[in-house]
């Protein structure tokens, strides 16, 4: 090993306790940036890549006019194919019929949200679709099967095979009614959606609203969710005027809000620790110098030269943020992973939370991205080399005598 | 050529809100190659302060000081450490061992300093450990060992590299008489033997008792040259 590292390794347990306890505020200093950034990048995360949890895109297009009154008149008409629509390959595509209305059983009634759907598409964008708990998915060319929520089916008492009788406003402005029967019931994380959005083919929900051919809502979930406005900025042009493109962030602003603030909140309790990281580091590199005062002088008089000494107690400096960072990000690592993996409950209770429209699960899985380690360490480590500096710096600004005077 | 010329240096210490103190006033000394020479005089005369600005890690405020006929003022910080990691030894009167380095390790740092390779250090501090007698401590740590035993690892780091000059500041003051006299035996053997050229200060008239010329200095005024046999 170089004579200056040995040295420095040396150095470093003269004291052991104190260098430890150093080790320990770096380790646990770094440990709790990756594991918080972890937290809130999952818990983010999850919010932007399982819009699903609510059946919502990431990417939603309607006919202009249909959103503030929800008129059902107003509808993709003209809607293109996926293959003009240049979406990546990977992105998921549903188009809803869509249509308010109620839901009466022996039992009562309830307000409802009607989805028109092809269910083997909306399986893919509705993670309810895929926890359904009783019975199964109404089969292709099923005009009068329904899928239900569990929260609905026990307010009206439904079961499988059960009847349900849906009325909704047609699109001429007269009501519409048919029987249906129960197919299915679904779970959902989020009793709202349980209690609220029923489910029917298509066909059936055209016929029910009056509508020949067309939808009122395309659907895009995509893997990553930054590609978003790029989606959207394309449909845009692809589309033309008559269509409404919207994001998610503009879909639950909210979570654009959040992602900003958390950013802000990530930024400051990571600089809040990497300034107490560095104070401990400078506090315990500054005694651990001053205190050898006599001993520096004595090095110095035999001829080692000023620089030398500075990479000696930076060597000190680097030994001490090898161990920490290595330890630190190693500790944080392996949590957030294990938690990426498992993922935890944030709030006792429900499976998920309401946030101004946004359905958040609260099992958070973290997210583990190992730049963001890399990210963390390297910053710690960095201003842990640096602050080794100015201890090393205050020694070689002394005569060797006057240092050699030194207890 | 004088291995250590001093030319009428002075040394004042100044400090903020103290009258300045002048520990040295025009002192001129020649020390010739192989010479054993000590500098008398009691405590607070001048002595320490004279070997530092020799060995260059105190600064004169005036005069002119040549060692192996380089002079000190106006070389830089690293100059001046070069000039004392190839040409000068120290022993000190604490011994000023590093404690987390072995016996051999302090010995072989000057060698180190000067790049010499790690199988050569190795080689030449072993040899000189078994000339002083320190063969078995070679890898033992200062603190386990006793102050004599410290103070003759300090002498076999100083002139492990062959300095032109070995400056020891009382170092026999924190050793007991016999331990005292052995290592003034021990250095003046080397001085003997290698040629090295010693300057050591000291009050104790047993040390004195060896030095071929002491040199007496009193309140920073070279007083009197005395010179002895060899």
């Amino acid at each position: 090993m170089n004579g200056t590292l040995l040295l420095g390794w040396r150095n470093i347990w003269r004291n052991r306790r104190r260098t430890l306890i150093s080790m320990s505020a770096i380790g646990v200093g770094l440990f709790l940036v990756v594991f918080y950034s972890g937290i809130v990048g999952g818990l983010l995360g999850n919010a932007k890549n399982e819009l699903d949890n609510a059946g919502m895109g990431h990417v939603e297009v309607f006919a202009k006019g249909y959103r503030p009154k929800r008129d059902v008149a107003a509808t993709l008409a003209a809607f293109p194919e996926r293959a003009a629509l240049q979406l990546p390959a990977d992105a998921e595509l549903g188009t809803r019929v869509l249509a308010r209305g109620l839901a009466t059983s022996a039992h009562g009634s309830e307000a409802i949200q009607l989805n028109g759907v092809d269910f083997a598409a909306e399986s893919l964008l509705s993670a309810h679709l895929r926890q359904v708990k009783q019975g199964a998915l109404p089969v292709d060319g099923d005009g009068k099967g329904v899928l239900v929520g569990e929260e609905l089916a026990t307010r009206l008492n439904l079961k499988v095979g059960g009847k349900l009788r849906l009325m909704v406003q047609r699109a001429d402005t007269e009501m519409g009614a048919d029987l249906f029967r129960v197919r299915g019931v679904f779970h959902s994380i989020a009793p709202s959606i349980g209690q609220r959005q029923v489910y029917v083919s298509q066909a059936a929900a055209r016929e029910l609203l009056g509508l020949s051919a067309a939808t009122h809502q395309a659907v895009i979930q995509l893997s990553d969710p930054v590609q978003a406005d790029a989606v959207a900025a394309r449909l845009k042009v692809t589309l033309g005027e008559g269509y409404e493109v919207l994001t998610w962030a503009e879909l639950v602003p909210v979570l654009k809000r959040m992602e900003a603030f958390t950013d802000t909140v990530v930024f400051f309790l990571a600089m809040f620790v990497y300034l107490l990281v560095g104070l401990g580091v400078l506090n315990t590199m500054l005694m651990s110098v001053l205190e050898r005062t006599r001993e520096f002088g004595v090095l110095l008089a035999l001829g080692t030269r000023p620089a030398r000494i500075v990479r000696l107690v930076i060597a000190e400096s680097f030994w001490i943020a090898t161990l920490s960072v290595v330890v630190g990000a190693a500790a944080g690592a392996l949590l957030t992973w294990h938690f990426s993996q498992s993922g935890f409950h944030i709030t006792g209770g429900g499976e998920s939370f309401q946030l101004e429209g946004a359905t958040i699960g609260t099992l958070v899985k973290t997210r583990f991205n190992p730049w963001d380690v890399v990210r963390a360490a390297s910053f710690v480590y960095v201003m842990a080399l640096i602050v080794g500096i100015y201890p090393a710096t205050r020694i070689t600004r002394l005569q060797p005598a006057e240092a050699l005077r030194r207890t | 050529m004088p291995t250590v010329e001093v030319q009428n240096v002075t040394r004042v210490y100044e400090e903020k809100g103290m009258p300045p103190a002048q520990a040295l006033r025009g002192v001129s000394l020649s020390v010739e190659k192989g010479e054993f020479m000590a500098l008398a005089g009691p405590s607070g005369s001048g002595k320490t302060t004279l070997l530092n600005i020799i060995g260059g890690i105190d600064a004169a405020t005036s005069g002119e000081v040549r060692v192996d006929g380089q002079a000190l003022s106006g070389l830089s910080r690293a100059a001046l450490a070069d000039l004392r990691r190839d040409r000068i030894g120290f022993v000190f009167q604490a011994y000023n061992l590093v404690p987390v380095l072995t016996a051999a390790e302090n010995a072989e740092y000057v060698l180190q300093l000067k790049g010499v390779p790690a199988a050569e250090r190795r080689a030449r501090v072993k040899d000189v450990f078994e000339r002083m007698g320190l063969g078995r401590f070679l890898d033992s740590r200062p603190l386990k060992m006793s102050g004599g035993q410290q103070q003759r690892v300090a002498v076999a780091r100083a002139i492990v590299a062959d300095p032109a000059v070995v400056l020891a500041d009382e170092p026999t003051a924190n050793l007991d008489q016999r331990t005292g006299a052995e290592l003034m035996d021990l250095m003046h053997g080397l001085n003997r033997e290698r040629g090295t050229t010693f300057i050591f200060s000291s009050h104790d008239p047993m040390v004195l008792s060896r030095a071929q010329r002491v040199v007496r200095l009193v309140d920073g005024e070279l007083e009197r040259a005395e010179v002895r046999g060899p």
